[in-house]
């Protein structure tokens, strides 16, 4: 069909227009989506565009000894943050600021340099290097308040509450631990910028405030962990020993009220120190027990009615078993000896025969109800737990051996954890450190008891191991710790190590366990010294500092004594 | 002489109207677009320029209309190689921006030849096409009858593409394809030209990303045509330019944010705000209501033309004004596409209103021929 052309240029023309019309309905539409239907998004996406973030630290939670006194603390503190986009004289500014920080002039212009809307230049300055910055009102350049962690008391206590990174990030020990409640939430300013990243003058600045963290108590006492780490240096530098340890425990709760390592370190300048300084040997590491184990052995048969005060034992200086002889550390023997002398004579034989007629089901039971397999609990990183040979490979040499506290090892902590249930009359109790939480005005959040107990030995067993005990440091192996009219129960150890797979005689450890007063027993104590040079025996190396310890907690915590009758 | 009293009595008012308009939206929105750029401390210097740009395209306008088009298309043959002629020169003796090189430094002023190269391609084309042997029925009713208008448009259009300015070379496109329809080519050959050369394209893209085919766009053109495909995933960079547009004109809503409120425009979010993104802000500033008020201006204008176009008196006539408002229609549809994410970006203005004098100029001289054609309707006029 041929149009003439005026007729083709009038349909033709009418569709052009109908194209076009459909055209520019079709981009109505597109803007109807993009403005009505997407438009509340997009206004908001248009704010977000222009907000930057400046973060707010929270201020980390106070840690307090159980007496309120601080041990850790946050300071306020500066830190000086760039926003590149607005530093017009990068140079000027470079140089400024190094001179005030004393830090290296191309390192900062290198970061002013960058396309970034925020980059730190150094976090946590001095005061007047704040006040010198703010000063020059230099563009682009601002401060932040943030928290520098501080200790205080510098060493004292530092492997529990070890200590906080650059961004109050908890690393070690309780600061670790309960680091999500210490830390807090942190905040932040949201400052309006525009494309070229140039701050808009009244424009938007919503502020969110940090909630700043909780604060600790624990049951750490100041005072009593200064003792501890006294004596426990003393005696180091006396011994030449490789390591120590002093955890003092009151036996009625699980609390911990000091536990001091050495060697130590100070958490305000922890890099410093090395790594070994920082380990915290008390529940970290395991020796072996030794004598320190006995009452172990001597409770079970006790509870189970295998063995009474009546019984005599004999000891002619070794004991045949399984064809090996093993002798007992007086060359010898004891002789006819009752209970109450086997124990104060630290008698191998004795406790040798007693393991015997408790035998390896009974023996390996009460190891594993006094939580000497098994990790303690405590609120503490990096708990260790002991060794011991498997339950079904045990043989009866081994059994003889275990009962004086050879071949097999525990943690400082798990040891004492033990004994603290022959003191509080059997119940064993999982150790703890912190015991409260409270908000930063003082407010009760949270108290902390022992989640676990257990009921190992009767009352009356418990009762009468605590006695002889108390013997011990009267008349027996323990004589060095005795203060007269301090009632003070213990064992002495002294056990050699094993280096190599092979048991050592040259090196050995040194311990001492305990607690007081014999009858209503207030606080445990523990005393570990590793390879010490010279002297290696329990008696001789920590049943002073046992009782130098003793002595001085007695007074501080106001123990009645018995006075010394003339 | 002709009696240009009388002519303006069949002036087609409504047409006018609707440019002088659209010119002072544009002011407007250039005024609120450059209120926090000011150029040596004048805030309003590009308002005024554009101000003096738009006296100089109403004076030529004017003189476009005075012209009989019959002898402007007399002039048809020159204007197309002196087209061509100046296309040349801007490619050896062009100044460069944005990567590109588009403008001829004159004095104290830069001129935009692409710009006008669509006005001359309009008048050269409609003379092409309304020569006797083109007249006779069936003359392009075949896909080898179109050859011929192919070469004839595509060696101005090459030498824009090579510039490069993808954007203008499309315009072209838009405009060949309006006048040939309406020079009365056979709808299936066209169309399914169109469609055969749009889906080897594609296919051409698909296998160069696949196995690295060679196709004559850089990498930066076609990561920009493709980005508006998936904007977040080049933000930085080719995808910034849509991102911050969609949110500016989505967070106008209905009503906007009002004049120099805008704060993506305001706060120097959106790039090239005055020129190609201005549509971002009438969007956000003017909202919903403010950008179909003037897409609905441009259908004012397109009404206009296609009815000028159908009582035109002749082939000539009727093809000059489908060109102008194929043209003007296609700018649209790529500007504002492109400004709400629908259309890649290619850098063309929005006709009137975007900030730039070669493109006023051109634009306006272009509504003078179609007004032009419009006098001279009537085949009895002396």
């Amino acid at each position: 069909m041929e149009l003439s052309y005026g007729l083709l240029q009038r349909r033709r023309a009418g569709l052009m227009f109908m194209i076009m019309t459909v055209i520019l309905i079709a981009l109505c539409g597109r803007l109807a989506w993009l403005q009505l239907v997407l438009g509340p998004g997009l206004r908001e996406r248009a704010l977000e565009v222009r907000l930057r973030d400046v973060p707010v630290e929270a201020k980390r939670g106070t840690i307090y000894d159980r007496q309120g006194r601080e041990l850790a603390v946050s300071i306020d503190v500066d830190s000086v943050f760039a926003i590149p986009t607005q530093v017009r004289d990068k140079e000027g500014t470079a140089a400024n600021l190094a001179a005030i920080l004393n830090m290296d002039r191309d390192w900062i212009l290198e970061r002013l340099m960058r396309q970034e809307s925020f980059t730190w230049i150094k976090r946590k300055i001095e005061a007047d290097q704040a006040a010198q910055i703010r000063e020059l009102r230099m563009q682009g350049i601002d401060l932040t308040q943030e928290s520098r962690r501080v200790y205080p008391k510098g060493q004292l206590a530092a492997h529990v509450i070890g200590f906080a990174g650059i961004d109050s990030q908890g690393l070690e020990g309780i600061e670790v631990q309960y680091d999500s409640w210490l830390r807090g939430v942190p905040g932040r300013i949201s400052i309006e910028y525009d494309a070229r990243g140039e701050e808009i003058p009244q424009a938007v600045h919503r502020y969110f405030p940090p909630t700043d963290g909780l604060s600790l108590v624990l049951t750490i006492d100041e005072t009593i962990q200064y003792i501890c780490e006294r004596e426990l240096e003393t005696a180091m530098v006396g011994s030449g020993a490789k390591s120590g340890t002093v955890i003092a425990m009151d036996p009625n709760t699980g609390e911990i009220l000091g536990l001091a390592n050495y060697p130590t370190y100070d958490p305000n300048n922890y890099q410093a120190y090395p790594a070994a300084s920082r380990r915290n040997y008390a529940v970290a590491d395991t020796f072996t027990p030794g004598s320190t184990f006995k009452p172990i052995t001597a409770a079970g048969a006790l509870e189970d009615g295998l063995i009474s005060w009546n019984n005599r034992f004999f000891c002619g200086g070794s004991l045949l078993i399984s064809g090996h002889t093993i002798r007992c550390h007086r060359t010898g023997g004891h002789g006819s000896q009752t209970l109450m002398e086997v124990i104060e004579n630290s008698c191998n034989v004795g406790f040798m025969t007693i393991g015997m007629k408790l035998g390896i089901e009974r023996l390996y039971d009460y190891v594993e109800t006094f939580g000497l397999t098994s990790k303690t609990g405590i609120d503490l990183p990096g708990e260790a737990q002991g060794i011991i040979i498997p339950r079904a490979k045990a043989k009866v040499l081994d059994l003889a051996v275990m009962s004086f506290g050879q071949s097999l090892t525990v943690t400082p902590l798990q040891l004492i954890t033990a004994i603290s249930a022959i003191a509080n009359g059997g119940t064993v109790l999982q150790p703890h450190i912190a015991k409260e939480l409270r908000t930063a005005d003082g407010a009760l959040v949270q108290s902390f008891a022992s989640k676990k107990e257990t009921k190992v030995i009767a009352e009356q067993t418990a009762r009468e191991l605590s006695e002889a005990l108390e013997s011990v440091v009267e008349n027996g192996t323990g004589k060095r710790a005795y203060i007269e009219g301090y009632e003070l129960a213990g064992k002495t150890g002294t056990s050699q190590k094993t280096v190599a797979g092979r048991v050592s005689s040259e090196f050995h450890v040194a311990s001492f366990v305990g607690f007081g007063p014999a009858r209503d027993p207030q606080v445990a104590l523990l005393v570990v010294i590793d390879e010490p040079v010279g002297a290696y025996y329990g008696g001789q190396l920590a049943a002073p500092v046992f009782s130098n310890v003793m002595r001085d907690v007695y007074r501080y915590l106001g123990i009645p004594v018995l006075l010394p009758t003339q | 002489m002709v009696d240009l009293r009388k002519m303006l009595r069949h002036i087609d008012w409504l047409t006018v109207a609707s440019l002088v308009t659209l010119i002072g939206v544009g002011l407007v929105f250039i005024a609120s677009a450059t209120n926090a750029q000011p150029v040596n401390g004048d805030n309003l210097h590009y308002v005024k320029r554009q101000a003096a740009w738009a006296a100089i395209s109403l004076a030529a306008l004017i003189i476009v209309v005075a012209l009989d088009y019959e002898l402007i298309l007399r002039l048809a043959p020159w204007i197309y190689w002196a087209n061509i002629a100046l296309l040349g020169l801007v490619m050896v003796a062009g100044s460069s921006a944005y990567g590109a090189q588009r403008w001829l430094e004159i004095g104290p002023i830069r001129v935009q030849p692409s710009e006008f190269a669509k006005v001359a391609m309009i008048i050269a084309f409609a003379s092409f096409l309304s020569a006797d042997h083109r007249q006779e029925a069936g003359a392009l009713g075949r896909l080898r009858d179109l050859l011929p208008s192919f070469a004839y448009v595509g060696l101005p259009m090459l030498l824009v593409f090579k510039q490069p300015d993808l954007g203008t070379s499309l315009v072209f496109v838009g405009i060949t394809v309006g006048m040939l329809y309406m020079a009365g080519a056979n709808p299936k050959a066209l169309f399914g030209l169109i469609g055969g050369v749009l889906s080897l394209g594609s296919l051409a893209i698909y296998l160069h990303y696949r196995i690295g085919l060679w196709i004559p766009l850089r990498e930066y053109q076609l990561r920009r045509l493709l980005s508006f495909l998936d904007p977040g995933s080049d933000l930085r960079q080719s995808g910034y330019h849509t991102h911050q547009s969609q949110i500016a004109i989505g967070s106008g809503r209905l009503f906007g944010k009002g004049l120099m409120a805008g704060s993506q425009n305001q706060l120097n979010f959106l790039p090239q705000r005055h020129t190609d993104f201005i549509f971002s802000v009438i969007g956000e500033e003017a909202g919903f209501a403010g950008a179909v008020l003037v897409l609905g201006l441009f259908l004012l204008l397109a009404w206009r033309g296609t009815v000028i176009a159908a009582r035109a008196k002749d082939k000539a006539g009727s093809l000059l004004a489908i060109g102008v408002v194929s043209m003007l229609v296609f700018h649209v549809l790529v500007n504002v596409g492109m400004a709400s994410g629908i259309m890649p970006v290619t850098g063309l203005p929005l006709p009137f209103i975007s900030s730039g004098g070669s493109s006023l100029l051109a634009n306006c001289v272009a509504v003078g021929l179609m007004l032009n054609v419009d006098m001279r309707r009537f085949k009895i006029y002396f």
